[in-house]
């Protein structure tokens, strides 16, 4: 017999799609690299340090949960991938245990202890960040000033979005976001004042319209936030790139943007008194977790739903309450929470769908 | 006719293989120095053996009787001296009984002039017994005899010659149309005599040449149908169903061939030879020069791998068939048989494998399934048993196509659980389990 050393008699198909489980998630983490840089060169080392501790924690959590069942899991990628998106949430200058305590209660009870990859049905990352918020709920929320427009006095403890939802804020009519940020002695960087007289010049005021000053920042990150969520611009470059190579798919962040882009439209105008369909939405899109969350954790495949009318309920339920919650809840970075919610629903949006043709319905007998 | 057809949903687009896959020339292989002749090379019984080791068998000479339907009689592809008679394990599983024929003497057909019988005049009843004298069967795996799928026959809706490749890397049936479109076109003209269909087909990949197409071009009689190449396109289910419409597919009376089974009628009936060889794709990435060669059955695929200039790298698998529903080997003596359409060896990288983990629920084994089945939801019932509840998801309509595990990034062995189901009877047995 003529034998060919090391050939595999696996059974068929015989070849595979290029995409695994771990190239997805060490491909959304590289993906990530770029926004993370910018953090860290927003706040320094500390950032750094955050966000090193929280995937230290997380790996070192999987390989101990690994090691009892004498598995070597970290390879998947999935670990490090919960601490990375751990790290990025935590506000600048946060006392190290605490991306430690979220990684590992990520870890260890959100995912391991429901049977690990795949088993888990909460997200592990927001989980942690929930767990942060609910446990250290004044650490969680301190915040300064990135480097290039450190200094600016009045409103350096708080974030863009927190800021305005204050009630004096709340009070102030005729006004919109920026302009209240701007009031109150919020200072834009001199880069987003050229590229916006820039824009003004060449574009904006021959149509007939102006851009105020502020969006670029906005844009590029130039504010106080969590370090992985500054730059609006770096994640959602990191978006495209995941859905042209159809890493994550497009349904739900499609579904969560529509939403809460109309209801934003629709209704964020209401504080500010300029009535319905004034909302900012760039403003309310470019704060927050919002790109973050929409586009890495909503679309974590193990906790959303697969069909695509779950997609679509799934999507929208997030977008409805993440509006809900930074209108009228207490916490301005309330969409970990809009998403927990949601995937405890999904179960049931996954068992709403019907047998397929082919298929026929539980109980039903073959005639 | 310049549209072209695609089935419903489903079904997966291989990356980049684009050159792999156009239509080649095709040369004849080496003969074999000692050809191992299975005698189960169709879908039945192995037909019983009428030689006895030491004797000398002609060219095409039967060394096999077919036993009943199903089976079909098997012949000496070289002339030569019967050295062995053993029993050898298939590929697909199981094992047959094969006679070993030493090459020796002279031949009878090769080199020859054929002489050409016109079979016009012939009737039904003597095209058909000569389509079963010459052991024709279907060349796609399992190979039921042509002699069955025609006998039986009281109305034929249609006749379709399905030249769309059944694979991604397979070549074999779009380089004949290229290349023996008039054998094609006769033995299509056999089956239209024999059949009297309502309506002839000859569906082609969408990249088809219209040289291809020349022995129809203006026959009115005739439609051309193009397909997507997109795998699982030659599914019987999606191109009935794209040709005839949903309802009709179900209850219509029809026969479908591939161009090689037309060539091989072709040669049966017009050349009177018995089917001694066959059209093989030797490819995939760790082949240096991959071509469709025309080889005497019994050859062992490593003659065919070597003629094809050997390995390029070390092949991670070899493969009897296509990549998706093929049978791995490692035992380069396998021979080739009446139903073996392509010898691939593949690159660690084509193989694409990587580790397994647990099921992501990511959907997309459910949004390629071209049979609208929920891979993961069956996986998951079968895993606990449950297989009365997959049943009824639609576990027997599974074709065992493999477009899911091909998507599969955890690599879930979903084919493997399906195949353990429909491939043998313990589901019944399973069921009755409390």
């Amino acid at each position: 017999m003529t034998r060919v050393r090391n050939l595999v008699l696996g059974q068929a198909p015989h070849i595979y799609n290029a995409q695994s489980t771990s190239s997805l998630t060490w491909g959304m983490s590289l993906a990530l690299v770029p926004a993370a840089a910018w953090g860290i060169y927003c706040y320094g080392a500390a950032a750094a340090l955050a966000i090193a501790s929280a995937i230290g924690a997380a790996c070192i959590g999987e390989l101990a949960v690994g090691g009892l069942s004498r598995r070597f899991t970290l390879g998947n990628g999935s670990a490090f991938l919960t601490g990375f998106l751990i790290g990025m949430a935590m506000p600048p200058n946060v006392p190290l245990y605490i991306p430690v305590a979220s990684s590992l209660f990520a870890i260890l009870i959100v995912k391991a202890a429901f049977g690990g990859l795949g088993s888990n049905w909460m997200n592990p990352a927001l989980a942690g960040i929930a767990f942060a918020i609910l446990d250290w709920p004044k650490a969680m929320n301190v915040w300064i000033l990135p480097r290039d427009i450190a200094g600016a006095v009045g409103i350096s403890g708080t974030t863009p979005l927190e800021f305005v939802r204050q009630p004096l804020a709340a009070a102030a009519t005729g006004s919109n976001p920026l302009d209240l940020l701007k009031s109150a002695g919020f200072r834009f960087s001199g880069l987003d004042h050229r590229i916006t007289d820039f824009l003004n010049q060449l574009l904006f005021t021959r149509i007939g319209s102006d851009l105020p000053s502020g969006y670029f920042d906005l844009l590029i990150g130039n504010k106080s936030g969590a370090p992985g969520e500054l730059s609006g611009i770096l994640i959602l470059a990191a978006s495209i790139i995941l859905l042209a190579r159809s890493m994550i798919r497009w349904e739900i962040p499609a579904f969560i943007v529509a939403v809460f882009s109309a209801l934003t439209w629709v209704f964020g105008g209401l504080p500010y008194g300029s009535g319905f369909f004034s909302g900012d939405v760039l403003f309310s899109l470019f704060t927050g977790s919002f790109l973050l969350v929409t586009f890495f954790m909503a679309t974590d495949p193990v906790t959303s739903p697969s069909t695509r009318i779950g997609m679509f309920i799934y999507g929208g339920g997030i977008a409805i309450i993440t509006f809900l919650i930074r209108s009228f809840g207490s916490m301005s970075e309330g969409m970990a929470f809009a998403v927990l919610v949601m995937n405890c629903l999904v179960p049931l949006l996954d068992r709403r769908r019907a047998p397929l043709a082919g298929g026929r319905p539980l109980g039903a007998k073959e005639v | 006719m310049s549209s072209i057809r695609t089935f419903e949903r489903g079904g997966i687009r291989v990356r980049g293989d684009g050159e792999q896959e156009e239509p080649v020339s095709i040369a004849n292989a080496f003969l074999p120095n000692s050809a191992v002749v299975l005698l189960k090379q169709h879908a039945g019984a192995p037909a019983r053996c009428v030689v006895r080791r030491g004797e000398y068998v002609r060219e095409g000479m039967i060394v096999g009787r077919g036993l009943g339907p199903g089976s079909a009689d098997v012949h000496a592809p070289v002339p030569g001296v019967v050295r062995d008679i053993r029993v050898v394990l298939l590929p697909e599983g199981g094992e047959s009984e094969a006679v070993v024929i030493a090459l020796e003497g002279s031949f009878d057909r090769l080199g020859r002039r054929a002489e050409r019988y016109v079979w016009n005049s012939m009737g039904r009843a003597d095209l058909l017994r000569t389509v079963r004298d010459r052991g024709v069967v279907d060349t796609e795996a399992p190979g039921v005899p042509l002699y069955d799928l025609l006998a039986d026959r009281e109305s034929t809706d249609a006749l379709i010659l399905n030249a769309v490749e059944s694979e991604p890397y397979l070549r074999t049936e779009s380089s004949l149309l290229k290349e023996r479109a008039e054998q094609a076109s006769d033995g299509l003209a056999i089956l239209a005599k024999l059949t009297e269909p309502a309506r002839i087909v000859v569906a082609v990949d969408e990249r088809c040449d219209e040289a291809s197409l020349r022995p129809w071009a203006g026959d009115a009689r005739i439609e051309i149908v193009r397909f997507e190449a997109r795998y699982p396109q030659d599914m019987r289910n999606q191109m009935l169903e794209s040709i005839l419409g949903a309802r009709k597919r179900s209850n219509s009376s029809v026969l479908v061939v591939r161009p090689s089974t037309a060539v091989a009628l072709h040669e049966a009936i017009v050349l009177a030879k018995p089917v001694m060889e066959r059209y093989v794709t030797v490819g995939g990435g760790a082949i240096k020069r991959p071509a469709v060669l025309k080889v005497r059955i019994g050859t062992p695929i490593g003659d065919l791998i070597e003629e094809c200039g050997g390995f390029l790298g070390p092949p991670a698998r070899i493969v009897l068939g296509g990549p998706f529903r093929g049978f791995p080997v490692h035992d380069l003596d396998a021979p080739v048989t009446k139903t073996s359409s392509a010898v691939l060896a593949l690159s660690e990288d084509e193989v694409g494998s990587a580790h397994r983990n647990p099921c992501i629920r990511c959907g997309r084994c459910a949004s390629v399934c071209p049979e609208k089945l929920d891979p993961e939801r069956l996986f998951r019932l079968l895993s606990h048993r449950r297989v009365a509840e997959a049943e009824s998801w639609g576990l027997k309509d599974c074709t065992l196509c493999g477009a899911c595990g091909y998507i599969c990034p955890s690599r879930v062995q979903l084919v493997a659980a399906f195949a353990v189901r429909l491939r043998s009877g313990i589901s019944k047995a399973m069921e009755a389990r409390p």
